[in-house]
């Protein structure tokens, strides 16, 4: 199966493991990987703060970029949910509001493509941990995908999950929102951090790197010793972890 | 009388730019229709059942009785209360019950027409009201009453304490059959619909302080549902 | 009580809405409670998403022809000998209002809780002549015996309270003397309020809808005080928002379960009133004369608009109960009798984005209000809607709209998009707090002061694959 990589700016910037460990995982599940090289951003930061004159710009280049491809994957939630918004943005250019819908159509989510196109629900996966896992708002609320994450990760060999107490709160991340209005993601991102704690866990697992940065980075901020992975990262690992 | 209504209603139809309506709307045929099929098919006896269960997470008394038992069953009430000052309403049930008599005792008011001032005295004095129950809802424990001159609105409202006498074929599943019994007089040809229809759900509460449940605010501070098997 | 209340900034109601240990406790076990208590209703219904879509189709329906149905609800009103008043402003209705209570000659008005009156200051405008109003559902009459403080949640007023100040209040303007325990404050106020009933000239009360076909108004309430003020008094006064209509008795039944069960997990509340005309010929209790005033005060600008479902909301909170911003900074932070998400987008609508221009931003965008909506208000994607607006009138910072712009310049365009991802950490770069870079340190500020950001890599992603792909002696497209 062909497979083309959106994968995302986040990733190809600040996390370019995440990037590699989703190539890895999807070709060792027998899919052909290409990565269009003129890909951008899914154009978020515009779109949510109103600038949707520029969003447009950033969308067309999105579409015609993956006009080719069979099937789009990326792993974030947030950006695929994202594309999905294309067809309403475009919806006063009826041939590009065409086209957005067979984007919107063909992408998926990491996960949710393992699952739901792949049919695989276990990957050859080991990661010797406690963990929990963060249920980012975008990926439950706006692509209403719950279960493909927790059943691959149910499926690796040594992971044991916590469930993280009021997991469905958001992160406080919201892109600009938490620069914008870093005092209120503060008290929000705290609360996230000790739900974690009180799970115990040694790592915190998540679908979408906007949540994992802003998490992580108050972990490391707060001196916790939580690491903090992708979902792709573990099902891309071999390993136990290494405890400290 | 009706006031500004035109440049009001005209304002309205130019913001959802088109002209105005004022007739020819039909209500749509709703997609679905899940109230309906709520207890679909229940009996009396499992719509009691429910009924008594709900009784308890509205914090309400619940006895249920015979005919000839009623009055003993009041009176048990009344003592469980330390009541003794009684209002009912003026309904001919407490006749067809067999509570005439006890309509008649000395510790017991019969809500009046005509004398206001005096029958709504009496309700803010009375320890209890009594009042039938028109239509009972067994999903939410809710008792529904119809008002006329004779049925006050103070009598389930003003007294410390309240009791429904609720025949068991007035049971029905939930809000919607009672709703629909009163969409069907409004679509009777000139029928008003009584001026206060209330659907009563256990004792006043309110949860203002701290979100603390705390029974009994404006409205009576117990209840207690009677409930009668019909002759 | 005015619409907007406490401090003109934003930023300053934040900050002390953040400070409030008390606030922020009570607000977190609330929401807990309560977000458990629908949850539980919901279940128990079994099939919610059916209500839900019932409820959304009925809502869309009246809106789409609510001057048919206004039109066909003052007609039954009068039939039934009340008098209907349509108002285009709150100085209208307030007018309309201060004309009957002089015409009876009123020295004492009991109000049942109604945020329509909030929003269009009526109770100022009774005092204006000479009217003494008492606010008799518990909570908003503890407000207002604590010198008029604002609501802080829509169907919990006095949430950001504590037992031990409202004790303190009572003692201290009201004599009181017991304990801090919420029974016996309780007891106490009904005491003092039943007074009140039985003084009062007109009862005022809010409305929760109104049912066109016959003309009838119906309240819902746990208190019991708004039937109180419907039963003794011999004037009726009922002020509605235009919106609150509803065709006939079967949509009032769904509309009234969504409400309780959306409000308080109740299948249905203590009293649902529906109350049709003044008393009938040989009724004994009840208002003489019934008045319903019918507000608009800028609902009808909404209309044919893309927020025209805002106007479908029936006030029960679930958003507010589910919101994580509104549980860290609390009602009053919102600057608006309407609170949370709710009231970020409902607020800007009613009174413009002048006062009120940050209120869109204070989401993330998280969606939990979205979800939780009864009648499916896609309250979040309202609130980015009102960011477009915002940036469109180019009410944003400079510096933010030029971030924006560059933004869209660069990640369309693979080669900017390259040049910048290699160069720099750019996507920090457009966000810029409070605009002016000479104020404040530099755009990553906000996101540094409280956590760490990762450091671009040296390697991105795609020098990764390039190399990799070259390796292979492939190529990507």
């Amino acid at each position: 199966m062909k497979v083309s990589l959106f994968v995302t700016c986040l990733a190809d910037v600040f996390y370019p493991g995440v990037g590699k460990d989703t190539v890895e995982v999807l070709e060792r599940l027998g899919c052909e990987v290409d990565f269009p090289e003129k890909q951008t951003c899914c154009g978020q930061p515009a779109f949510n703060s109103g600038y949707h004159i520029d969003t447009i710009k950033v969308a067309k280049h999105m579409i015609t970029t993956f006009e080719h491809a069979d099937y789009v994957v990326t792993p974030s939630g947030s950006c695929a949910a994202m594309l999905k918004e294309y067809p309403e943005l475009l919806k006063e250019e009826r041939d590009w509001e065409k086209r957005a819908e067979q984007l919107a159509n063909k992408t998926f989510e990491f996960t949710q493509f393992l699952v739901h196109v792949l049919k695989i629900e276990k990957v050859d996966a080991e990661l010797n941990a406690n963990a929990t896992y963060h249920t980012s708002c975008h990926m439950t609320r706006l692509l209403r995908e719950t279960e493909a994450p927790l059943k691959l990760l149910n499926g690796v060999k040594g992971l044991n999950l916590e469930e993280l107490p009021n997991r469905e709160a958001c992160c406080g991340f919201g892109g600009t929102f938490a620069v914008k209005m870093s005092s209120i993601s503060e008290q929000m991102v705290n609360e996230k951090v000790m739900h974690i704690e009180d799970t115990k866990a040694e790592v915190l697992i998540g679908a979408d790197c906007g949540c994992l940065m802003n998490i992580g980075g108050r972990l490391e901020r707060s001196g916790k010793q939580v690491k903090v992975m992708h979902i792709a990262q573990v099902l891309n690992s071999q390993e136990s972890l290494t405890k400290g | 009388m009706i006031q500004h209504r035109e440049t009001f209603l005209e304002n309205v139809a130019k913001q959802l730019g088109r002209p105005g309506r004022t007739s020819g709307v039909k209500r749509p045929v709703y997609q679905k229709s899940p109230q309906h099929n709520v207890m679909k098919d229940h009996s009396k006896d499992e719509l009691l059942a429910i009924l008594k269960d709900q009784c308890l997470a509205i914090h309400t008394d619940f006895k249920q009785t015979t005919h000839d038992g009623i009055e003993k069953a009041i009176d048990e009430v009344l003592e469980e209360y330390k009541a003794s000052s009684v209002i009912t309403w003026n309904d001919p049930r407490f006749d067809a019950y067999g509570l005439s008599d006890f309509q008649k005792r000395e510790n017991v008011d019969v809500w009046d027409a005509g004398k206001e001032s005096r029958s709504i005295e009496l309700a803010e004095r009375a320890d209890v009201g009594i009042t039938f129950s028109d239509y009972t809802l067994a999903e939410s424990g809710t008792v529904v009453l119809l008002s006329n001159k004779g049925k006050g609105r103070a009598v389930s409202l003003l007294p410390t304490y309240y009791i429904a006498i609720i025949p068991k074929s007035t049971l029905v599943p939930r809000m919607t059959q009672a709703t629909d019994a009163i969409h069907k007089m409004v679509e009777a040809e000139g029928a008003r619909l009584p001026s206060c229809i209330n659907f009563i759900t256990g004792p006043s509460n309110s949860a203002d302080i701290e979100l603390n449940l705390v029974v009994g605010v404006h409205g009576p501070i117990r209840a207690c549902y009677i409930v009668v098997e019909d002759r | 009580m005015p619409m907007k209340i406490g401090d003109p900034s934003f930023d300053t109601r934040v900050e002390k809405g953040l400070k409030d240990t008390f606030m922020r406790q009570a607000v977190t076990s609330a929401q807990e409670r309560l977000k458990l208590a629908k949850g539980k209703a919901e279940e128990e219904l079994g099939n919610w998403e059916e209500w839900r879509s019932l409820s959304e189709e009925i809502r869309a329906h009246t809106l789409e022809n609510i001057d048919y149905y206004l039109h066909q609800l003052s007609e039954n009103v009068s039939k039934n000998g009340g008098h209907v008043f349509f108002a285009q402003t709150a100085e209208d209705a307030n007018a309309y209002i201060k004309e009957v209570a002089q015409k009876k000659n009123a020295k004492k008005v009991i109000k049942s809780k109604s945020m329509v009156t909030e929003e269009i200051s009526m109770n100022e405008a009774l005092e204006s002549v000479g009217c003494e109003v008492i606010e008799s559902d518990l909570g908003e009459y503890i407000l207002q015996i604590d010198d008029h403080d604002p609501p802080s949640h829509i169907v919990a007023p006095a949430l950001h309270k504590n037992k031990e100040q409202i004790r303190d209040t009572f003692i201290e303007k009201k004599g009181y003397t017991k304990s801090s325990n919420p029974q016996e404050l309780t007891l106490f106020a009904r005491e003092l309020l039943r007074k009140e009933f039985l003084e009062a000239d007109i009862g005022v009360t809010g409305c929760n809808f109104a049912v066109a076909e016959s003309g009838s108004i119906s309240l819902v309430t746990n208190e019991g005080n708004a039937r109180l003020a419907t039963t003794l008094p011999k004037t009726q006064i009922t002020v509605m928002g235009m919106e609150r209509v509803v065709p006939t008795w079967e949509e009032l039944d769904i509309l009234v379960s969504m409400l309780c069960r959306s409000a308080v997990g109740q299948k249905l509340t203590s009293y649902v009133t529906g109350l049709t005309g003044a008393r009938e010929e040989g009724d004994v209790d009840g208002p003489e004369e019934f008045h319903l005033v019918i507000v608009d005060n800028g609902r009808s600008k909404i209309l044919g608009t893309e927020f025209q479902a805002a106007l479908h909301c029936i006030r029960c909170a679930a958003c507010i109960n589910v919101c994580p911003v509104y549980r860290h900074v609390g009602g009053h932070s919102y600057g608006s009798i309407y609170p949370g998400p709710i009231g970020a987008v409902l607020t800007p609508l009613l009174e413009g984005y002048d006062d009120h221009k940050e209120l869109p931003y204070a989401s993330t965008l998280c969606a939990a209000c979205t979800d939780a909506c009864p009648v499916k208000i896609p309250l979040h994607e309202m609130l980015v809607k009102h960011r477009r607006n915002i940036a469109e009138e180019k009410r944003t910072t400079l510096s933010e709209t030029f971030a924006m712009k560059g933004f869209g310049l660069v990640a369309s365009s693979p080669a900017l998009f390259n040049m910048s991802t290699r160069t720099a950490p750019f996507m920090l770069s457009p966000f810029t707090k409070d605009g002016s870079i000479k104020n404040g340190p530099g755009p990553m500020k906000g996101w540094t002061d409280i956590r760490d950001f990762p450091e671009s890599k040296k390697e991105r992603f795609r020098d990764w694959y390039k190399h990799r792909e070259s390796k292979k002696g492939g190529g990507s497209k």
